[in-house]
């Protein structure tokens, strides 16, 4: 039993590769546009451009590829919910009926729904993960704050937004490290959380999520003391110890954003939408 | 019910970059009513072993035998062991959730679907094991609770589960002396009077001087030593190269024995140590 084995989401995995390299804004902008990208996407050729750029990607991060997908397991159970719901929910008037049961029936157009949005949460998520897999949480942090900056401008605390994201994303790591010791605490007294009807189970998640709670209250106090120890104080009068600037991989990256992006705008304009 | 480990190898996150090898190769055996002691420097792999032995954690390579089953065996039921098998983790705010004492107590039993009138014996017997008055604390608030009483709660949960072996780990951390001592005697009577088999981690060789019968010193994931208490001491050097710190009472005689003294057999605890010491010292027995 071991909870914090497949989660990569808030992992940094060191390195010295390519990407790596880039300005954290570099990787920041780049993932923002592929983001938006995806959500424009409406057909299995783009998807299959998309795929081979961050296939692409991983690699030459030198991220095991086992690995990186190794974090879509404990999200499964959520993705195939999602694609049921779609398959047989969603429809069009011009839609072919594949399986019809009782009063339930699934179009092919609900199929292609299914699978298209299926396939943009997973790749929303493996470009969140391959983002944070080579940016350490400092630049991050650096790059975050400086894309942020203009809006200090009409006064909103960039700052302090960021450094609250980013503790956020750590936590994800952390609670599951806690977790992972309270349900074994539970465990140790005879707790079967696959046993019993539903009523059952979700009664099994109070023993869990009480402790699990209270930990995470005292561990963000136990934070506030610690930052607080060292004279932390938010806002302008911060300086950097790094300061960030663009290079030359940065000018390459960036291109090869442009011939990316252009040609997934073409695949989205040339070939006929899916649904 | 003893417990035999075999060849065991375990590494966390195993099959990504992180992996980390935390147990090499680590056979041992512990027989019914012994009383171990699991002794390494943090990060040595000792709470790593130990949950294997109530299968918490299954063995990557190697086996694990408890009371004759094979934890790794897929048909095996780890429920009822783990019942068997109770195991005391270091912090115990990872296993009280409940209101008050009782009822954090009677999880344990209440997951075994008892019946209710069995579920109060438990506790009122888990509560006087422990020393907790069960009129004083069984309605206590949790949060309203010392360290030391904390501690004690989260024993007496898992000794309703009525475990025939006892881990315990490291559950003196972070007590002051009298919580330290109050826990110590509450061990020390499970052992003798419950005839519970206890393994007891620490990193403290004090403790487990003075409780331990025999004791396993783990450094790296691998077994370093795993022999009677008094054995153990005969090496004061190799202990210290791992890193733990030796028993006060040790030093002293090893301080003694640098000076010319003979000293007959070594002591364990200060008690030991002065009778030895005066009585070799009225007979002249000391002296070279």
């Amino acid at each position: 039993m071991e909870l914090t084995k497949n989660i990569t989401l808030g992992v940094y995995l060191p390195g010295k590769s390519f990407i790596h390299r880039l300005d954290p804004r570099t990787k920041i902008i780049a993932s923002g546009i592929i983001v938006i990208l995806l959500l424009m996407i409406r057909s299995y050729q783009a998807y299959g451009a998309v795929f081979i750029f961050l296939a692409a990607a991983v690699i030459i991060a030198g991220i095991p590829p086992g690995y990186a997908f190794s974090g879509f397991k404990p999200m499964l159970p959520v993705l195939t919910f999602m694609w049921i719901f779609q398959l047989f929910l969603y429809s069009s008037p011009d839609a072919e009926v594949i399986f019809s049961w009782w009063i339930f029936t699934a179009t092919d157009a609900g199929f292609h729904m299914g699978t298209l949005i299926t396939l943009r949460v997973i790749f929303l998520f493996g470009i969140t993960t391959l983002l944070t897999l080579t940016t350490s949480m400092v630049s991050l942090t650096d790059g975050l704050e400086s894309l942020l900056s203009p809006l200090k401008a009409i006064g909103l605390p960039t700052q302090e937004l960021v450094m609250t994201m980013v503790i956020a994303l750590r936590f994800v790591l952390i609670l599951a490290e806690e977790l992972d010791k309270i349900v074994k605490a539970q465990m140790a007294r005879g707790v079967a959380f696959d046993r019993g009807n539903f009523i059952q189970k979700t009664k099994k998640i109070f023993p869990v999520f009480l402790p699990l709670f209270i930990s995470a209250f005292k561990r963000a106090e136990e934070l506030i003391i610690a930052m607080e120890a060292r004279s932390y104080t938010g806002g302008k009068h911060r300086t950097k110890m790094k300061t960030l600037h663009i290079g030359r991989v940065d000018l390459a990256a960036i291109l090869i954003m442009l011939i990316f992006s252009a040609l997934i705008i073409f695949l989205i304009l040339t070939v006929n939408p899916t649904i | 019910m003893p417990i035999a480990v075999k060849d065991l190898c375990f590494s966390y996150k195993q099959g990504t970059p992180f992996e980390k090898k935390v147990l090499h190769n680590i056979s041992l055996d512990i027989e019914d009513g012994e009383f171990v002691g699991i002794i390494g420097p943090t990060q040595s792999g000792k709470t790593t072993l130990a949950q294997h032995f109530n299968a918490l954690l299954l063995p990557q390579s190697g086996s694990v035998t408890v009371n004759g089953l094979i934890t790794s065996d897929p048909q095996a039921d780890l429920i009822s062991l783990r019942l068997q098998v109770g195991y005391v983790f270091q912090n115990p705010d990872y296993q009280l959730f409940a209101q008050t004492v009782g009822e954090d107590i009677a999880f344990g039993p209440q997951n075994q679907q008892l019946r209710k009138s069995e579920v109060t014996e438990r506790v009122t017997t888990a509560m006087k094991q422990v020393g907790l008055d069960f009129d004083t604390f069984c309605q206590r608030d949790i949060y309203a609770l010392s360290g030391g009483q904390k501690r004690r709660t989260a024993i007496a949960g898992v000794l309703a589960c009525k475990p025939k072996i006892l881990i315990l780990d490291d559950v003196t951390a972070g007590l002051d002396p009298r919580g330290r001592e109050e826990i110590l005697a509450v061990i020390r009577d499970l052992h003798q009077k419950q005839k519970i088999t206890i393994i007891y981690i620490s990193n403290s060789m004090d403790e487990a001087a003075e409780l331990a019968e025999r004791i396993i010193v783990i450094n790296r994931g691998q077994k370093q030593l795993d022999e009677p208490v008094r054995e153990v001491f005969k090496k004061p050097e190799q202990l210290r190269s791992i890193g733990l710190e030796i028993p006060e009472v040790i030093n002293v005689i090893e301080k003694l024995q640098e000076r010319g003294y003979v000293i007959p057999s070594i002591p364990l605890t200060l008690e030991e140590a002065i009778d030895l010491l005066t009585t070799a010292y009225a007979q002249r027995e000391v002296k070279r």
